[in-house]
């Protein structure tokens, strides 16, 4: 009986250490002509499983296996604000075998903050995935502000009283109230909320004025909601009557988040380019399509995706003690 | 109200799947193994499973730790009633008739009604669980950064509750866990805060590695340290494992007046199943027709005291799932689970989440079913695992807090940080410190410090906005009971321990011989 149990115990102890094995795949670099995987592809997520970069990348990754010719396993790294799995992601072996998301701009904070220990340098654009924008918001019922402008002459009429939940300190989202507050020349209180689903329920539960956030994130919940203003140098066509911040003289940028899909930097061009060509063709199958349709897809290829990351680096570094303060 | 109904039908369509089916079974099983052990508890049970349910379906994974927790607060029974140890703290209170019993070789007849009314507690806190989370939710949109504030006071006071007998030492270990809880980025000003030029903090101590640390790992060194001995030989019984119709017409009111306390017990902070099953107890013996056979192997007295420790499990979810206020260790365990789920304590829960929340409601349910089908069919098998060796248990454990805690974010990390909080739980427990309110600590912390931080922020500095809701009063009243509550409830267990056991509970012949950690 008791030889039995130790048995039993030990089988078990096997099978959750089998269950944490896998992913350790070696395959030999191409060493010339156009690259084709060996074996399983890892699509490295730096946040965890369930969370919103997670299922864009496991929409991606799951069509992409017809094009790729091999298995996608996506593989959650989290912690440290992303910055664990992009660290493991640049030291990953650069036999095209392991390639990443890279979120922007959090991929480009967590340089500003010293988070990693990577540089933009250490990764290969292969092309971008998702992009969405930011817009400003209020509460559905706040009659003070029907428009931009109200809320402004409000903010400036009431300096450090309007309220704005974000969704960390100094994260997109606060980057976006900040950007549009400045231009609008107004001061405010940020309220860090933790994240996005929490900073609307500081809006929706008074504690917050006004809040920015992306487009994608009040889908289904429209009506609880009053755009007021979104950014970039066009309107947007899902929302044609919402004003872009810089048609009334605000901020007037293009303010949002990107994800780029991006290989460690020693890859040979061979692999970014069958990438490229293989998440292209992905992006364009009407079943991703039709699968993707809650997130805004928006494919680019390498050089502007490269040019994208450059731009989102530059502009978080700029974001320096004078940005934060009015 | 009839979408809320079909809300709740659809709990239980999406929850009798095969696979879930199947890790009920599993999770019930592992349970009552991981109870009737007496080296293992409950909460350790549950953080030593929790990395195991992180790749199943959010659903599928709380199901599975609810299952665990009703199976291990059950289990306890087993050894209880077979060789009068206790396997967890909540059982102490079968014992003592459940011992009786197997004396007088009714041992098949206790372990039935210990199973009979731990489905029956079980089953009927399910429905405050459906009544009043969805109340508690819904009150929460009224949240904002001060109220958030005081609801982690609140929460602390909980700290008073599990720190059994110094509250000084409960208050040491939960600034010790405090002061952990401000690693990692600074909440309002993205500051890096005591992280060892290691981005690996940056979201602060991961909660999961601690809870294995804390309560798997450092039982582990307890018990390394122990000598080995063989345990006592479980009574091998005859007896069938039933009871007559006028047996179960007899403990029907004790099971009802038990799960009463239980619920309630488990609804209010600071007080868990090791409370609530010495109160069922002694109100069973109050009531009884038959105080005589008290003492020599009462029915009523195990049913009293089963039924009521696993009403427990039911209403200890209330505010947990809800406030995101863990009312006892098992549950701040369970906790972890349920963030890592992406299930948030909220609104939310019955909004956005409804589907995934009511599915875990309506697997809690069938959990009650599995515990009695497995508790009755396996308990020969489970009363000889109960007597497992520590030389295979150590092993085995220290392993499974390995994996589990490398299988998160398979960082090697995770496990050194695991490890130093099995150091750090040992040393605690050897001076007595309580390693339940560090992790309430970690959890509740950073609530606290951003709700404060953010409402005075909002308000200019002034803080008078901590006062300036209905709210803020109310829970402010609940942190004044909750300070006081654990004084009351330490003296009504005292005065409960004395009555039920007729002598004085520290006395070295008593049956409690485990760990007195509160779970």
């Amino acid at each position: 009986m008791k030889k039995l149990l130790a048995l039993a115990l030990a089988l078990c102890m096997i099978f959750a250490l089998a269950a944490c094995g896998g992913g350790g795949t070696s395959a030999a670099p191409a060493a010339s002509g156009p690259f084709k995987p060996d074996g399983p592809v890892t699509l490295i997520v730096a946040y965890k499983a369930g969370s919103g970069t997670d299922g864009p990348a496991r929409i991606l990754a799951q069509f992409a296996e017809k094009y790729i010719g091999q298995t996608v396993v996506v593989e959650n790294v989290d912690g440290g604000s992303g910055s664990i799995g992009w660290s493991q992601l640049a030291a990953a072996d650069p036999d095209g075998m392991t390639i990443g998301v890279m979120n922007l701009p959090n991929f480009n904070n967590s340089i500003v903050n010293e988070l990693g220990t990577y540089t933009t340098a250490d990764f290969k654009a292969i092309c971008n995935h998702v992009t969405e924008t930011s817009i400003v918001i209020v509460r559905a019922d706040d009659d003070r502000f029907p428009d931009l402008k109200s809320l402004v002459e409000f903010g400036k009429a009431n300096p450090d009283t309007l309220k704005a939940s974000t969704n960390g300190a100094k994260a997109s989202n606060h980057i976006g109230a900040q950007a549009f507050a400045k231009s609008a020349g107004f001061s405010y209180i940020d309220i860090n909320a933790g994240g996005t689903a929490d900073q609307l329920l500081s809006l929706r539960n008074t504690e917050s004025d006004f809040t920015v956030v992306k487009l994608g994130d009040i889908a289904g919940q429209e009506s609880a909601y009053r755009v007021l203003g979104i950014f970039g140098a066009e309107r947007d066509s899902r929302i044609p009557d919402v004003p872009t911040l810089g048609e009334l003289g605000y901020y007037k940028d293009w303010l949002g988040s990107s994800r780029a899909i991006v290989a460690p930097a020693g890859v040979s061009d061979e692999v970014i380019a069958f990438y490229e060509e293989a998440l292209k063709k992905t992006m364009e199958d009407p079943d991703y399509i039709a699968a993707a349709s809650s997130f805004d897809t928006n494919f680019l290829d390498h050089t502007a995706t490269a040019a994208l990351i450059e731009q989102q680096q530059a502009f978080a570094e700029s974001l320096g003690d004078d940005f934060w303060s009015f | 109200m009839l979408e809320t109904l079909s809300l709740m039908g659809a709990g239980f369509v999406n929850a009798l799947t095969p696979i879930n089916l199947l890790m009920m079974a599993a999770g019930v099983a592992m349970g009552i193994v991981i109870g009737c052990m007496p080296g293992l508890s409950a909460a350790m049970g549950v953080a030593l499973m929790l990395p195991l349910t992180f790749t199943m379906k959010a659903e599928t994974g709380l199901i599975v730790l609810g299952a665990i927790y009703c199976g291990a607060i059950f289990g306890g029974s087993i050894s209880a009633i077979l060789i009068h140890t206790p396997g967890t703290p909540a059982s102490a209170a079968t014992a003592i008739e459940g011992y009786q019993m197997t004396l007088k070789g009714k041992a098949g007849k206790a372990l039935f009604t210990a199973c009979y009314a731990s489905f029956w507690g079980g089953l009927l806190s399910c429905i405050s669980l459906y009544f009043f989370a969805p109340l508690l939710a819904q009150l929460t949109l009224k949240f904002r950064s001060a109220e958030y504030f005081w609801l982690s006071i609140f929460g602390l006071t909980i700290i008073a509750g599990v720190s059994g007998k110094s509250i000084t030492k409960g208050l040491i270990s939960g600034a010790f866990g405090l002061l952990l809880s401000t690693i990692g980025l600074d909440p309002v000003t993205g500051a890096k805060r005591v992280m060892f030029g290691q981005a690996y903090f940056a979201e602060g101590i991961n909660t999961t590695c601690a809870l294995i640390g804390l309560f798997s790992m450092s039982q582990v060194f307890i018990l390394a340290e122990k000598k080995i001995v063989e345990r006592a030989q479980a009574t091998k019984f005859t007896d069938k494992m039933s009871l007559t119709r006028d047996e179960r017409k007899m403990i029907r009111p004790t099971i009802v007046r038990s799960w009463l306390i239980g619920n309630i017990i488990g609804i209010l902070p600071g007080a868990g199943a090791a409370i609530a099953c010495f109160l069922g107890y002694n109100t069973s013996k109050q009531f009884s027709k038959h105080k005589e056979a008290f003492g020599h192997g009462s029915i009523e007295g195990v049913a009293g005291s089963e039924a009521a420790n696993n009403a427990v499990t039911g209403g200890s979810l209330i505010p947990t799932l809800t406030l995101g206020i863990p009312g006892e260790s098992v549950t701040a365990v369970l906790m972890g689970g349920l963030v890592i789920q992406g299930l948030a304590p909220g609104p939310e829960l019955f909004g956005k989440y409804a589907a995934m929340t009511y599915t875990f409601f309506a697997g809690f349910v069938l959990v009650q079913f599995f515990m009695l089908g497995i508790g009755l069919l396996g308990c020969r098998g489970f009363a000889q695992i109960s007597r497992l060796s520590d030389a295979i248990l150590i092993p085995c454990v220290t392993v499974l807090c390995c994996v589990g805690s490398y299988a998160i974010h398979k960082n090697i990390l995770d496990i050194v940080v695991m490890m130093t909080f099995g150091v750090i739980g040992y040393l605690m427990r050897k001076f007595d410190l309580n390693t339940a309110a560090v992790v309430l600590a970690l959890i509740l912390g950073p609530i606290g410090e951003k709700g404060l931080r953010n409402a005075l922020k909002s308000s200019g500095g002034n803080p008078m906005i901590l006062f300036s809701s209905v709210v803020c009063w109310v829970l402010i009243a609940l942190c004044v009971v909750g300070i006081l509550s654990p004084m009351f409830m330490g003296k009504l267990e005292k005065k409960a321990e004395k009555e039920a056991t007729g002598a004085d509970p520290e006395s070295p012949d008593e049956v409690v011989d485990i760990d007195v950690e509160n779970d």
